[in-house]
């Protein structure tokens, strides 16, 4: 991959005077074009030999092409099927992967992802719910919300978890981050039981939409899901940038960050809300995809060290490249069949992940 | 000023601090001391507003409930007893953070330039490149120490007092990096600013404090110059520990003070 090669020349230049912030600029700068090459890569590949380069070549120069069916087919694959799936991929991609880096700056610790507190399982509740009880007891939800029913629910899920282990762990105005995380993982486990018993309910054909919605897929992306969960993740989104200086402070504690003059508890407030909103949406649309959140941050913290007002863009850029290639991959692998994306992810992020860490041994400090 | 009337703190139902008054004047070095347990840090936190307490606290007249955590970054800044990190961070992105909410006082142009005369100053010339985690304790401390003096690099800012508060500052540190923070402590009140330190060793306490807080059991058990607080009865009831003030001991035992340093 070509963010390997990346992480490793920055991280054997380490400047003398520990000023990290050029060699971010220049991270930031190739990882711009790592995206498009990515989006393109996306566009052009995949089951069918439509050509993305033929499609927008003809659309720039307004040439009527000799073949119309053809041309219009590939026009079809091109704007109908692959853009949408791209745009999504992008969307998700920037979404975990920037959320993973504002929780582990929140709880101060790089093994953190938005599934600790809890959105991942009371999104998958709510998704899981749908699929099973979606012809019966919730059939009033799925005749009104129609094939948004499902992303809704899993959104909804996982933002009233997180909203829940928020009230519970805010005592006098102050949240306690620790709390947070215990209360997570209990919440996180009666969601899991939850869950548990929708499964032992389905039935054979409910027991295969929920696997392979659990897997993770970016299949069935339309323009209406775009629509539907892009103004969510880009909204929850743009409050991160203007985090990551808090952000930079808390990783000298909370009381040293208010010391420092920066609203503790608002920060947190704000990522909290924020992180459960873009990875609700994102789980809503695309099913648990694992490893983006943590392996993505990591790397760039190896490579340009862990200033957010780095990182966070970087991550964004990182996250959604990453996924795309995850994406063209499950597409390509088996056609004209399908894996899902986070067997893809899983596969090639776990290995890499220890890799990385076996290299930087006493470096990480866990 | 920093003027604290009637403090008491206490923390999950036991009273850790008990109708305290404290006052800290700009152009003073003024020390917290007393026995382990008595409150010293805990005092230190509720007067940087850290833990919640009963009573008044005044920063330069204002009633510290009352500002912004903003406004107070820019008045005043915290050295912690010891700050582990959970990400690798190089020496100079930590003295950086100095610079986010407060104002160093410095012109626009030096503020990046800060981190390595902030460096300088505690001895850490050359430093700025390296991993705070990879650094020895009392390298770690004056890392910190460097950051909180780029908050209020300026002891005046805009013709009010700024403030140090530092909780043990030299507790990890040798001899000669005790004397170079008590330096920097007593020229940042000399230059006009206030700096509140707690402190262990009552000879340093002696040398550089213009005013000693001399806390017992959450109580002030005794506030003023060095000359009138530090008596042997005092001492004595306080540390529960008979020691004789300004004997020396007996025959040829060796024993070196800061006093002696050249």
């Amino acid at each position: 991959m070509a963010e390997q090669s990346i992480a490793r020349g920055a991280s054997r230049v380490m400047a003398a005077d520990g000023d990290r912030s050029n060699r971010a600029r220049f991270v930031i700068l190739l990882l711009c074009l790592a995206l498009a090459l990515s989006v393109f890569l996306s566009l052009t590949a995949g089951a069918s030999d439509a050509s993305a380069v033929r499609v927008i070549r003809n659309w720039f120069t307004g040439t009527v092409p000799a073949d119309a069916a053809l041309a219009a087919r590939d026009q079809l694959i091109v704007y109908d099927i692959r853009m949408p799936r791209v745009l999504l991929g992008v969307l998700i991609g920037v979404a975990l992967a920037v959320c993973g880096a504002v929780m582990q700056g929140l709880f101060r610790n790089p093994l953190a992802d938005p599934g600790l507190i809890g959105v991942s399982a009371g999104s998958s509740l709510g998704a899981v719910a749908i699929i099973v009880l979606g012809t019966t007891w919730l059939a009033p939800v799925t005749l009104a919300f129609g094939v948004l029913a499902l992303p809704l629910a899993a959104f909804f899920g996982g933002l009233a978890v997180t909203l829940l282990l928020y009230a519970i762990a805010t005592r006098q105005g102050r949240t306690s981050v620790a709390t947070m995380l215990l209360a997570g993982i209990a919440i996180s486990a009666l969601a899991m039981a939850l869950t548990g018993i929708l499964i032992f309910m389905a039935d054979d054909r409910q027991l295969r939409d929920l696997t392979f919605w659990q897997l993770g897929s970016l299949a069935g992306a339309t323009w209406q899901k775009v629509g539907t969960v892009g103004p969510v993740i880009v909204l929850a989104l743009t409050a991160m940038p203007f985090l990551s200086r808090g952000l930079n402070a808390l990783a000298l504690g909370e009381a040293t960050a208010g010391h420092l003059g920066i609203p503790v508890q608002r920060l947190k407030y704000t990522a909290i809300v924020g992180v459960s909103a873009a990875v609700g949406a994102s789980v809503a649309v695309s099913g648990g995809i694992g490893f983006i959140g943590i392996v993505v941050p990591h790397v760039l913290r190896l490579a340009i060290g862990p200033d957010n007002r780095y990182l966070l863009p970087a991550s964004a850029l990182l996250g959604a490249s990453l996924l795309l290639i995850a994406d063209s991959v499950a597409r390509t692998i088996v056609a004209p069949a399908e894996l899902p994306i986070g067997i893809v992810t899983a596969v090639a992020g776990a290995p890499f992940f220890l890799w990385i860490l076996l290299r930087k041994r006493g470096i990480v400090d866990l | 000023m920093i003027e604290a009337r009637d403090i008491s703190v206490a923390v999950g139902g036991k009273r850790i601090v008990s109708h305290v008054d404290f006052a800290a004047r700009p152009g003073e070095v003024s020390a917290i001391v007393g026995p382990n347990g008595s409150g010293k840090t805990t005092l230190l936190k509720a007067l940087t507003g850290e833990l919640a307490y009963t009573g008044t606290v005044r920063l330069n007249g204002r009633d510290l409930v009352s500002m912004k955590p903003v406004e107070v970054a820019t008045l005043r800044a915290v050295l912690p007893q010891s700050t582990a990190l959970s990400f690798p961070f190089t020496v100079r992105e930590i003295v950086r953070l100095g610079l986010i909410g407060g104002r160093s006082g410095v012109l626009p142009g030096e503020d990046a330039r800060l981190p390595e005369r902030a460096l300088a100053r505690v001895d850490l010339d050359g430093f700025a490149g390296r991993f705070y985690q990879e650094l020895s304790g009392g390298e770690q401390q004056r890392v910190q120490l460097a950051r909180v003096l780029c908050q209020v690099w300026a002891p005046v800012l805009e013709g009010r007092p700024r403030y140090l508060f530092l909780d043990e500052p030299v507790s990890s540190l040798d001899v000669k990096h005790q004397l170079i923070i008590m330096n920097i402590a007593r020229d940042f009140a000399r230059r006009g600013g206030g700096v509140v330190a707690i402190l262990h060793d009552l000879n340093l306490t002696a040398m550089y404090a213009d005013r000693i807080f001399v806390l017992h059991r959450g109580e002030l058990a005794a506030a003023g110059a060095p000359m009138d607080v530090l008596k042997d009865e005092l001492i004595e009831r306080v540390f529960d520990c008979r020691l004789k003030v300004g004997a020396l001991p007996e025959g040829s035992v060796p024993f070196v003070l800061p006093q002696s340093a050249a």
